[in-house]
């Protein structure tokens, strides 16, 4: 970077890129959430061939690296006739993934709550829908909301592996930069302070969600 | 479809080629990110409080940026400033700084777990610092954050798959290349898939059993 325009136009590429990132991060958590609510029917069912399949899934989705799982869903979307694009595949691969991630999260704040709050809400005789909205949904999300700002903090730094499914974000964009000008260490650094603004922001932001949330006694709130 | 014999004939060596590559990359990887982990956390017991807060500057911008953007950073950087190293020495060189910060952290919290009543014990005996490092400290820290050490080594052993971006020929880059030869992509990518969960199944025993071995009462 030599001359003052070519700076700044090097810092509203990398900033549409980021912002690029930062859309496919929130659309995939999105729907990784809705995916992971959805899990938790066969995670917590009465019948262990659901429970088994939810393990099956958790373990593969974990034990296998994000760019593999990108690949595979990359070239099995057009095998089975779905024209998609790098980024709606990239956004199912993040779903997936996230999904999976999150589903442990929510699954492990449901496991959180402690036993007399089932026995109360029972012996008050709550129908099934209240008991789930009114008990046992605020106490799961106070519980839960570290790992799942985590979990938030992730999505944005895996987004970074679809640049090699040529999805355009921030990584694609520094790495399509650095091919015309060579400046690797400026415009990395520029790419790595963008990453490091969105993932520190959002680890702020959720803290102070955590804050206003917090319920006396409860996760988070002194008792 | 290919029988499976004739593809494991003609595709096996490729694989297992690749299968060693990330196992080795891995393993040296970690035992290094373990390493660097231990010192950044003597600093910051040792270094004072500008030692400490240069630790804390360090940990907090590796691990909010993706582990791409060091890749790449070493890979693309370093030959401009003189350094030409094979891109397997840069790759893993960037999984260690990022890997190595993680663990540093998990250290800490380890580090919290132990009884301050040892520190001041070791100080009476007359133990050095480093001794008291080298004897009380780190055997306890290793024993408490073992079971996420574990976990971190997982997640350093699917992150070896981004050196393929790099043309580091590892598992990833052969199912690449496997699949540009024989478009064959999908059946590709399940093998590796599988290859990857029994590594990771692999990593996972391990350090199972070495939590048991090192357990006291």
């Amino acid at each position: 970077m030599t001359s003052w325009p070519m700076f700044v136009s090097t810092v509203t590429l990398l900033a549409r890129g980021a912002l690029v990132s930062l859309w496919l991060a929130a659309a995939s958590t999105a729907a990784g959430t809705v995916l992971a609510v959805l899990l938790m029917a066969p995670a917590f069912s009465r019948i262990g061939l659901g429970r088994s399949a939810y393990r099956v899934f958790v373990w593969v989705v974990r034990g296998t690296p994000v760019l593999v799982q990108a690949l595979l869903i990359f070239y099995a979307l057009p095998a089975l006739d779905l024209q998609t694009g790098p980024y709606i595949a990239g956004v199912i691969v993040l779903t997936l993934y996230l999904g999976a991630l999150i589903a442990e999260v929510i699954r492990g704040g449901v496991l959180a709550i402690p036993r007399p709050q089932w026995d109360s809400a029972r012996s008050l005789g709550l129908p099934p829908i209240a008991l789930l909205r009114r008990v046992v949904a605020p106490l799961v999300i106070r519980y839960s909301l570290p790992a799942y700002v985590n979990v938030c903090v992730m999505a944005v730094k895996a987004s970074s592996v679809l640049s090699i499914i040529s999805v355009w974000e921030l990584t694609f964009a520094a790495r399509e930069i650095i091919e015309r000008t060579l400046a690797v260490f400026s415009v990395l650094g520029l790419a790595a302070g963008f990453y490091f603004v969105m993932c520190f922001g959002i680890d702020r932001l959720g803290r102070r969600v955590e804050a206003r949330l917090a319920l006396r006694g409860f996760a988070g709130g002194r008792a | 479809m290919l029988k499976f014999e004739r593809w494991l004939e003609v595709y096996g060596p490729s694989y297992l080629d690749g299968l060693g590559w990330t196992a080795v990359v891995a393993l040296v990887a970690a035992v290094a990110a373990i390493a660097w982990g231990t010192a950044l956390l003597a600093v910051r017991l040792q270094g004072g409080r500008w030692g400490g807060r240069a630790v804390d500057a360090y940990v907090q911008l590796l691990r909010n940026i993706p582990v791409l953007v060091p890749i790449y950073i070493i890979y693309f950087g370093f030959p401009l400033i003189g350094l030409v190293w094979p891109a397997v020495v840069c790759g893993g060189l960037a999984l260690v700084l990022q890997n190595g910060a993680y663990i540093s952290e998990i250290f800490r919290g380890a580090y919290q777990a132990i009884d301050h009543v040892q520190f001041d014990s070791a100080k009476s005996i007359g133990l050095s610092h480093w001794h008291t490092f080298r004897k009380v400290t780190m055997p306890q820290v290793i024993v408490y954050s073992l079971p996420a050490l574990g976990n971190q080594v997982v997640l350093l052993l699917k992150d070896t798959s981004l050196l393929s971006a790099i043309t580091v020929a590892e598992l990833t880059m052969h199912a690449k290349l496997l699949t540009e030869q024989t478009g064959a992509a999908y059946e590709a990518f399940v093998v590796v898939a599988v290859l990857y969960l029994a590594l990771v199944g692999v990593f996972e025993v391990a350090f199972g059993l070495a939590g048991r071995a090192v357990r006291w009462p």
